[in-house]
């Protein structure tokens, strides 16, 4: 046969190859062995997909962090007023017998506000405990006082200074602030280890001013202050605040003007430095902590510990 | 002889003779290495008077640094200190890549940071989970953003793990590689003989007895699993301090009889255990890799585990969530599925499911990778520092600078070529 030359159609273009097989579907599984298709760092739309951000956060609101900052600088004004009662007894501007007549009404007071602000009445026999456990502790101060007079006679007063001053630092900023370490009894939380520490502290730093003092009755009139305040304030604070939040805020504002007023008595700098403690803690730290909340990232996913749903009971 | 292919050095705090996941993991994925035709050695702290240079199995060169180590196994953090002697191990043995295990292992930090000073291939495994909130989670994690800054290649074990790390280093997810761990399923065979009698079913547990273990959750589960079916009864084996709780269990309940605590049980006589029983319960709050249920799985028993999905196929393993009800529920679903199962057909699919022989493969195409990973100079890599963060990010690269320094004051004193090669001996295998 002639071989055409022109006009003859091109060669048929040789089949396809037949496509290869389709790759089994990606699982997430560790067994079997490397997965056809796939190396071991294929990352598919899977990952991550159980993680959870920000799953606990609490978005807080400026007001309400303004006014629960008040509870701190209200116990800033409560300390601030011990340590000026402090100053004046060692000035000897407050003598003896004022000092006892303010123990007394601080007693007094301090009952009526718990006895106002229980809901349920107090029994004469649960009034009859009080008493006697007042009563006891008082006469338990009255005989040591002597001895907490002569405690640090060969401790120069700088020292004693110092080391007040740096206990009180670590009353306040160990001190807890949410109110569970003077609790009335049945309380859910037990104290925990900072809070004790700063309770400690203060009695310390009371023992301490009181030592310094001329006679028996002043050391023993200032230690029973000290001891009220430190020990009971903050029990009375956690009661007017849960009765109502209106005379919180009432009572607080009126310690703050009353601490503000004698500070600035005593001296120009000290007032200057407390009205600015005071704005801090009740207006720059709000804000700075709703600022600092836009970075918060919690992270939670399957690599997180399981919270086991029951209590462990020892 | 021929030459090895690679010649790669494992670090870590944790190996023989101190036993765990890691030190296995390490232990067999060396010795499969060496059968493949590669050198490996392996470099770790002295376990007491165990110092120096040790031949393991195959000719595995183990080198113990004269090092104390501190607490919780680990050495001391001094970060220029292992310096000299990585230098001299990896000039000695010609390394070409180093791999570290272990991210809570303070001396494989240090000897990566010095093996990507001296420019060796870097590979790192990473086999736990770690939280974002506490103290402690929140400094491991900047050491291990650290070292990673500066890898070729990472790996981790699960996929839960490789999700952990990717978000604790900030790690790109394309440069890390799930590989998991395996298990020696020639050491755990089912029993010879199936236990003859069909109505008593023993339930295994062996673990370390802590609250990351959910010894709390064995607490609540025993005694309500012993009640609903009079014919179970359990073994308990391994030790820890939630011990006490699990006794007084017993004695409230009065189990003695139905609840065997066996105490800590050895690692060669873990098999021993796991085949007198029919279903191994795992407790565990949280697993990057759970060991532990492979063992068991190869010696034939059904599974009833928390929290590992994916380590096990669907028909070997009843999943449950952390919580007594649900774990109740997971052990009466395994009860009624336990006369269909077949010790030795379950042990025969672990074996193909799992080996160490492909593991080693897999980290073999990974090692591949990192050495074609192109050297970066001093200053490229310094730029990588600086991304993890605002202070620390400069911390990083000052620490990176005086450790290149005291390599080139290394290699004035001491240098390279004075550096004396090990011979290569040959083991017959």
């Amino acid at each position: 046969m002639d071989n055409n030359l022109a006009g003859d159609s091109p060669p048929p273009p040789p089949p396809p190859p037949p496509p290869p097989p389709p790759r089994p579907k990606w699982r997430k599984v560790a067994y079997g062995g490397m997965q056809i298709g796939y190396d071991d760092n294929y990352t598919d739309e899977t990952f991550l997909e159980e993680m959870v951000m920000n799953a606990n956060v609490v978005r807080r609101d400026l007001l309400k962090v303004m006014k629960d900052s008040i509870s701190i600088s209200q116990y800033l004004c409560i300390v601030a007023l011990v340590v000026l009662v402090w100053f004046h007894t060692l000035q000897s501007s407050l003598d003896e017998t004022s000092l006892l007549l303010l123990d007394l009404s601080l007693l007094a007071l301090g009952f009526l506000v718990l006895l106002l602000t229980e809901e349920k009445m107090l029994s004469l026999r649960l009034l009859l405990r009080y008493v006697t456990n007042i009563t006891f502790f008082t006469t338990g101060l009255y005989v040591l006082a002597p001895v907490y007079q002569t405690l640090t006679r060969s401790i120069s007063s700088d020292s004693i200074w110092a080391v007040t001053v740096s206990l009180l630092l670590l009353h306040l900023f160990l001190h807890d602030y949410s109110g569970s370490t003077i609790r009335a009894p049945g309380a859910l939380k037990s104290p925990s280890l900072t809070s004790c520490i700063s309770v400690n502290a203060s009695v310390v730093a009371s023992v301490f001013v009181a030592s310094r003092l001329p006679s028996r009755g002043h050391v023993f009139a200032v230690m029973l202050f000290s001891l009220q305040v430190f020990l009971f304030a903050p029990l009375v604070a956690y009661c007017i605040k849960k009765f109502s939040f209106g005379l919180h805020l009432g009572f607080s504002f009126a310690l703050m003007g009353l601490t503000m007023y004698y500070v600035y008595a005593l001296h120009r700098l000290f007032f200057v430095l407390f009205l600015v403690l005071v704005v801090v803690v009740n207006v720059v730290c709000p804000y700075w902590l709703i600022r600092m909340q836009e970075y918060k990232f919690e992270i939670n996913g399957p690599w997180d510990e399981a919270k086991l749903c029951f209590d462990i009971t020892d | 002889m021929a030459e090895p292919k690679l010649r790669i050095l494992m670090v870590s705090d944790f190996f023989f003779p101190n036993f765990g996941g890691v030190e296995n993991h390490i232990y067999y994925l060396s010795q499969c290495l060496l059968n493949l035709g590669h050198k490996v050695v392996v470099m770790t702290h002295a376990y007491g008077n165990r110092t120096g240079v040790r031949y393991m199995t195959g000719g595995l060169k183990v080198y113990y640094v004269p090092w104390r180590p501190f607490t919780m196994q680990n050495t001391f953090p001094t970060v220029y200190g292992t310096l000299p002697i990585v230098r001299t191990i990896l000039k000695r043995e010609r390394i070409t890549v180093v791999h570290g295990h272990q991210a809570f292992s303070t001396l494989c930090h240090e000897a990566l940071m010095h093996a990507r000073t001296m420019g060796y291939r870097v590979v790192f495994t990473d086999h736990s989970l770690y939280g974002f909130a506490d103290v402690g989670s929140i400094h491991m994690n900047k050491v291990l953003q650290f070292t990673l800054a500066d890898i070729d290649q990472a790996i981790c074990v699960s996929h839960t793990s490789k999700e952990n790390t990717v978000l604790r280093s900030g790690l790109a997810p394309g440069k890390v590689f799930m590989i998991p761990n395996a298990v020696d399923t020639a050491m755990f065979k089912p029993a010879d003989v199936r236990p003859s009698s069909d109505d008593v079913i023993t339930i295994v547990v062996i673990s370390r007895l802590v609250y990351r273990k959910g010894a709390d959750l064995l607490v609540e589960v025993i005694p309500e699993v012993c009640r609903l079916y009079p014919n179970v009864r359990f073994v308990v084996g391994g030790d820890g301090p939630k011990h006490v709780r699990l006794e007084e269990m017993r004695e409230k309940h009065s189990l003695q009889d139905r609840v065997e605590m066996l105490g800590a049980v050895p690692h060669s006589r873990v098999r021993y255990v796991l085949v007198t029983g029919g279903i191994f319960l795992n407790s565990s709050l949280t697993e990057a890799f759970c060991i532990a249920i492979l063992e068991a799985a190869s010696c034939g028993l059904l599974t009833v585990s928390t929290r590992v999905g994916g380590v096990l196929p669907d028909d070997m393993v009843v999943l449950a969530e952390p919580d007594p009800d649900d774990m109740v529920r997971a052990i009466e679903k395994a009860i009624s599925i336990l006369p269909s199962i077949n010790p030795e057909e379950m042990h025969n699919r672990m074996t193909k499911l799992y080996s160490w022989q492909d593991v080693a493969k897999r980290t073999e195409i990974v090692y591949d990778r990192a050495l074609k990973c192109s050297n970066r100079s001093l200053l490229e890599r310094l730029s990588r520092f600086l991304s993890c963060g605002a202070w620390a990010g400069k911390v990083f690269c000052m620490v990176m600078i005086i450790d290149y320094l005291l390599w080139r004051l290394l290699q004035l004193l001491q240098p390279d070529d004075d550096i004396e090669e090990a011979p290569e001996i040959n083991f017959c295998n």
